[in-house]
């Protein structure tokens, strides 16, 4: 397969990724967007197909943590707000604990999801997370601990009065 | 650390293995003790069953976003073609400024002040920008003999040519992208082959527009490009590397000789 042909199979699961770390569909198909520009530019420093999904990932991060600084200079807007927008499409059966764990999700620190939505939703190994993020593994294994065990909490407390919870 | 394989089967349960537990990561052979572990504490037991939850309702609630169709702008296609016509920005606005080509002798277009160039040295610079955007960054496939034949008819429709891709194997190159390509002066045809030690050249063609409708053929030397440029029977064509080639002048002739006759 072609280098162009495995990037387009990603396409679909960067916009989930992209997606699930930003608030809104827009800006994060715009993450997308400068991620695929960044990659064509780019295409032919990758030596072995295995490499292309994490490097593509590794790519998003980068874009995204600079967006994400840029943001916080410019205002000094919370970085994180569980109350953010949580849309989902009509003809998705969004169950209670769908959304609860989307909200979840949108309440955790943004180091804590991205490490999160890398190992149980891309599927990446831990080794490879840590690669991406620029971090050590102990540190993507303590963030995933905290991750999970947050949205436990979160999703096993969602029957009782909702309280937003305080970092 | 201290690494042996009773160590690996009878150390201590870490949140570790409960995440490779979850995650499917866990070494086979560390297995049995996780699980015992897990049999013998209900409370970890019950906090991996919650992790294995949440990652399951995380991949559902998420799912629908890559099952959703790919909007407009996030096609590669069109990326591609929006990339092409960024990297032509310069090249436009640079007329009269840095591309420092030497097509022929007299110095050409930068004598004539900061307006467009015409004739054979449009087609040089063309062909010159045209191989940097497109040498270093087109993946390598043969191209489907659809887009080939649309080319060739397109060609042929526009100026009475026979433009088929010449075959260059003799030398070692392989035909590995045919496309259609914007011009300042009109659309352009444009054949990637590949060659020995991962070389790459441009052929370059575009029918002329009202000058050097014939010219002789001419060394040019890009920025980071060299080659030979000429024009027969209205067509302009460039044959472009990155690097001097010794076999670069052969192929210029051959295809000369091989293509532009009338049909």
């Amino acid at each position: 397969m072609s280098a162009l042909a495995t990037l387009e199979e990603n396409i679909p699961s960067l916009r989930r990724y992209a997606w699930s770390l930003v608030r809104n569909a827009n800006d994060a198909d715009d993450l997308v967007q400068d991620c695929l520009l960044r990659a064509l530019d780019r295409l032919d420093t990758v030596r072995e197909e295995g490499q292309l999904r994490p490097w593509l990932f590794t790519i998003m991060h980068n874009l995204h943590v600079n967006r994400w600084r840029r943001a916080k200079i410019r205002a000094e807007v919370p970085a994180e707000d569980a109350d953010a927008e949580i849309s989902m499409p009509a003809p998705q059966p969004a169950s209670t604990e769908m959304r609860e764990v989307l909200r979840g999700l949108r309440g955790l620190p943004v180091d804590q999801r991205q490490v999160i939505l890398l190992v149980a939703v891309e599927g990446f190994e831990y080794s490879e997370v840590a690669e991406m993020l620029g971090i050590p593994i102990g540190t993507v294994m303590s963030r995933l601990s905290r991750a999970r065990d947050r949205l436990r909490d979160f999703v096993e407390g969602r029957t009782q009065p909702v309280l937003r919870r305080v970092k | 650390m201290k690494e042996n394989n009773e160590e690996k089967n009878e150390g201590p349960v870490t949140d570790n293995d409960l995440h490779a537990y979850v995650d499917g990561f866990l070494d086979a052979g560390r297995r049995p003790l996780v699980e015992r572990h897990l049999a013998a504490h209900p409370e970890t037991a019950a906090r991996v069953a919650a992790w294995e939850a949440v990652s399951a309702s995380l991949r559902e609630a998420t799912s629908w976003k890559a099952r959703e169709p790919i909007p407009a702008r996030l096609d590669l296609g069109r990326l591609l073609a929006a990339r092409r016509a960024r990297r032509w920005q310069p090249v436009r606005v640079a007329a009269g400024i840095l591309l420092a080509l030497a097509v022929g002798a007299g110095g050409g277009w930068m004598a004539r002040g900061p307006s467009l160039p015409g004739g054979i040295t449009s087609v040089a610079m063309e062909a010159s920008a045209v191989h940097q955007a497109f040498a270093a960054n087109v993946v390598a496939s043969a191209p489907g003999t659809t887009a080939q034949a649309q080319l060739t008819s397109w060609l042929i429709a526009k100026t009475g040519h026979k433009v088929a891709p010449p075959d260059l194997s003799r030398s070692g190159f392989r035909l590995v992208s045919a496309q259609l390509v914007a011009t300042m002066q009109g659309p352009a045809c444009m054949y990637l082959y590949d060659g020995p030690q991962g070389l790459r050249i441009t052929l370059f063609m575009r029918p002329m527009e009202k000058r050097d409708m014939s010219a002789p053929m001419r060394p040019m030397h890009g920025k980071d490009t060299v080659g030979y440029v000429w024009a027969r029977n209205g067509l302009g064509y460039g044959l472009v590397a990155s690097e001097p080639l010794e076999t670069l002048h052969t192929l210029a002739n051959q295809i000369r000789s091989e293509m532009g006759a009338s049909i």
